[in-house]
């Protein structure tokens, strides 16, 4: 007979974004965006690929690992340590990801600059001095690889590539994986693609749209656990995931699309808005701000970092969980988060931030 | 309480086959889908071996998608046909999904362009090597340029078709991803997410860009045999996979919610695992262990022992690394249960297509099951066979079986296994 699903908790998070590597950080001074250097005209917050830190990857890694990558190694490193702590068998750590697309496209434009330089020679000649294991000949499950080998993963592992949305699913599995006793830790990874010429095209819409898109790099990690921290306990109390499809934009379809979702999020602890210590969300969209009420709405990272795809929801949740107002609880707040994505994606995600024990 | 989950539906398109009828049909006379690639062939590549989609199979796809625009990406197009043909095969139209509890759980791994599309942006680049962005963007309509293609791009065309309102994911496990979609969606109905679902994988990736990838990492066979003879699991002599492609979509939905309906069931998954290796990126643990680990979760999950096993779908890539640690994997696991056990390798018909490789296989699986026939394993001979005692066959065998082992392994360590059962 199957065990009883379990609590899950989030330990702790590692960030890469413009606003610096920290959810303090977050709070400070915004950063300001900056023209990009293939389309001065266009705004947003890029990164430098940043150094892997020592002691938990190869730094030979580095030249085999292109800027998302990197992002995405730099914040897992970081929880190393934390995990380690946990003193758990490499089997029961579970690892699951978010990411954009570590291939082709964003790597491909080294590609084109290659063929440019040498018309005549064509890709076989490129790939003849590319060493195996180059950035270009890489999946995502690759830099999950790199992860798992580093911070000895060998629980579930699941792998997602999408847009916002992505980042509650490798949450979700994540969860799953520990709340089914599958797993006793999961480490969640996820990064936003890199600023290319290749994002303004699969953005289109967005500039078609005369959206001030601003897009940023970034990289976000969170470890969760089984076991409940000994201070404030932040706890995964519910989640909902829906599609709204563009032709069900302003219908009856969409609301009940987002009723759905939020039902589902709310439902397990049987929540209401009312309940909610704090709600995130885009307090532009029109759609959630119907499911939304009158409920107040904090933005998010996005402001001050730009929007970041794939690592968009697990930096808001740090972004939110280092806010001053939630440092010190007396009773259980729930926070929401909810977010829908260009292309139909809505995602709602319920903490619940819980006092520490006493002895 | 976990609920039953039953396939309702499915179809294929692979090598030489625009359904899944077919291609059982195929590989059960020991049709090879592998044939010279003409783009392979016109680049002057040493090995023009490939399980590809051909003109004519285009031609088809491209008739029975006639409604969709011209734009359509290859990859969405086949994702729309072959889904056509499950929904059918399931009662269903594709409407039907937007009234129902429904997600769509799609394997993906590259947009992969090839060198024509990096050909194309060639004159956008300038002469200080700086990317000109407005000129591409006033020379191609952004939508419709390869580039504007995402990875996810099929899995957002085939929500927007069916009009899925609950869960859609782009599963990117690399040679597992199709394995992996079809398990997350048997887990999202067993726990009660959702009552229905289409999962599966799309791969385009026959084309000379995985060409050279793979070829760079050694993982390519470069016998000088014919192109149907190039994929050998478990022989002595194999010397690496042959490039796939195609896709394959099943239809699950819950025990009551089928019959709710009045749906036939055409088989049951019944177990799933997707475990992280934390090995080499290229190779497992040499002897086995982890994909043993898998194997034996994926029993666990579906709560059967090594006994209730009566066939295995290897992933079988007829590379050396891959095949040796399988082997060993399956002979620790089933050993004493050898003499009985049968197994075959699909891959030496059509090739190792990544993404959809599980997807299929899955399919053929549920085909052995319901048909009572076990599939060959082509150009397989006991006597040049490194492991003996596994029992592949050579030619189709009649036999009532009840449940398969399906295995998919991906590049960089993503393990996974589901366990079919006869309906």
């Amino acid at each position: 007979m199957a065990a009883a699903p379990r609590p899950v908790y989030l330990l702790q998070s590692a960030l890469l974004n413009a606003a610096g590597d920290s959810a303090e950080a977050l709070h400070g001074p915004a950063p300001a965006a900056q023209a990009l250097e293939f389309a001065p005209e266009r705004l947003g917050f890029p990164l430098a690929a940043p150094r892997l830190p020592a002691g938990r990857f190869d730094r030979k890694l580095a030249r085999s690992v292109e800027a998302q990558g990197l992002r995405l190694l730099h914040c897992a490193a970081r929880l190393g340590d934390a995990l380690d702590a946990l003193g758990l068998a490499p089997e029961r750590i579970a690892l699951t990801a978010a990411i954009p697309e570590v291939d082709a496209p964003s790597p491909g434009w080294e590609a084109v600059a290659a063929m440019r330089e040498q018309p005549g020679h064509w890709l076989a000649q490129w790939f003849a001095h590319t060493p195996p294991l180059h950035s270009l000949t890489l999946l995502n499950s690759s830099v999950m690889a790199h992860i798992a080998e580093a911070l000895a993963c060998r629980g579930p592992m699941a792998g997602y590539c999408g847009q916002d949305s992505a980042g509650l699913d490798a949450l979700a599995a994540a969860m799953h994986a520990v709340a089914e006793h599958r797993a006793d830790a999961a480490l969640v990874v996820s990064a936003s693609p890199n600023l290319t010429p290749a994002l303004f095209l699969r953005e289109a819409e967005l500039e078609d749209g005369g959206v001030d898109f601003r897009p940023g790099e970034g990289a976000a990690a969170w470890l969760l656990s089984a076991e409940a921290p000994a201070g404030r306990r932040v706890r995964i109390a519910g989640f909902g995931r829906g599609y709204v499809p563009a032709s069900a934009e302003v219908e009856s379809a969409a609301r009940d699309c987002l009723a759905r979702v939020m039902n589902q999020a709310l439902g397990p602890e049987r929540l209401s808005l009312g309940d909610l210590a704090a709600v995130y969300s885009e307090p532009e969209d029109v759609l959630l701000g119907w499911a939304l009420g009158r409920t107040p709405v904090h933005g998010g990272a996005r402001p001050r970092v730009g929007a970041l795809g794939a690592s968009s929801l697990l930096t808001d949740l740090a972004y939110a969980l280092a806010s001053p107002e939630f440092s010190t609880l007396e009773r259980t707040a729930y926070l929401l988060f909810l977010n829908r994505s260009y292309t139909g994606q809505v995602a709602a995600l319920v903490l619940a931030l819980e006092p520490g024990r006493t002895a | 309480m976990q609920r039953e989950v039953l396939v309702t539906g499915y179809e294929l398109v692979a090598p030489d086959a625009l359904d899944a009828a077919t291609l059982f049909r195929h590989i059960a006379e020991g049709q090879s889908g592998l044939r010279a690639h003409p783009r392979f062939e016109a680049l002057g590549f040493a090995n023009t071996a490939a399980g590809f989609l051909d003109a004519a199979q285009w031609a088809h796809i491209h008739a029975a998608t006639a409604q969709l625009p011209g734009i359509t990406p290859p990859q969405a197009r086949l994702a729309e046909f072959v889904a056509q043909g499950a929904l059918a095969r399931a009662g269903l139209v594709p409407d039907d999904f937007r009234d129902l509890r429904a997600g769509l759980f799609l394997g993906a791994n590259k947009f992969c362009a090839d060198s024509r599309d990096f050909a194309a942006l060639c004159p956008c680049v300038d002469s200080v090597e700086l990317f000109d962005l407005d000129r591409l963007l006033d020379e191609v309509a952004p939508v419709s340029h390869p580039y504007a293609r995402r990875v996810d791009q099929q899995t957002q065309h085939l929500a927007e078709r069916l009009g899925v309102a609950d869960q859609i994911s782009t599963h990117a496990d690399a040679c597992a991803a199709g394995t992996v979609a079809i398990g997350s969606a048997f887990r999202a109905i067993a726990r009660g997410e959702i009552d229905i679902a289409l999962c599966g994988a799309v791969e385009l990736m026959a084309n000379e860009l995985p060409y050279y990838m793979f070829n760079s990492l050694g993982a390519l066979c470069q016998a000088e045999l014919p192109a149907e003879q190039q994929s050998r699991p478990f022989l002595r002599d194999r010397a690496g996979f042959v490039l796939g492609e195609g896709a394959a979509l099943l239809v699950l939905e819950s025990r009551q919610h089928a019959e709710r309906r009045g749906a036939a069931a055409l088989g049951r998954v019944l177990g799933f695992s997707a475990l992280s290796e934390a090995e080499k990126m290229t190779s497992s643990s040499r002897d086995g262990g982890k994909y043993l680990a898998c194997m034996r979760a994926t029993l666990d999950d579906a709560r059967c022992s090594p006994a209730d096993i009566h066939h295995i779908n290897t992933h079988g890539t007829s590379t050396q690394a891959n095949d040796s640690c399988e082997a060993k994997a399956v002979l620790t696991l089933f050993e004493g249960q050898l003499e009985r056990l049968t197994l075959t390798a699909n891959k030496s018909a059509i090739g190792h297509s990544l993404a959809a490789s599980g997807a299929i296989e899955a399919v053929l699986s549920l085909m052995s099951l319901s048909e009572g026939l076990l599939l060959p394993t082509l150009n397989y001979r006991a006597e040049a066979a490194e492991f003996p005692a596994l029992r592949f066959l050579s030619a189709a065998e009649r036999a009532p079986i009840h449940t398969v082992l399906s295995n998919s392994f991906g590049f960089g360590g993503v393990n996974s296994s589901l366990v079919l059962g006869r309906a």
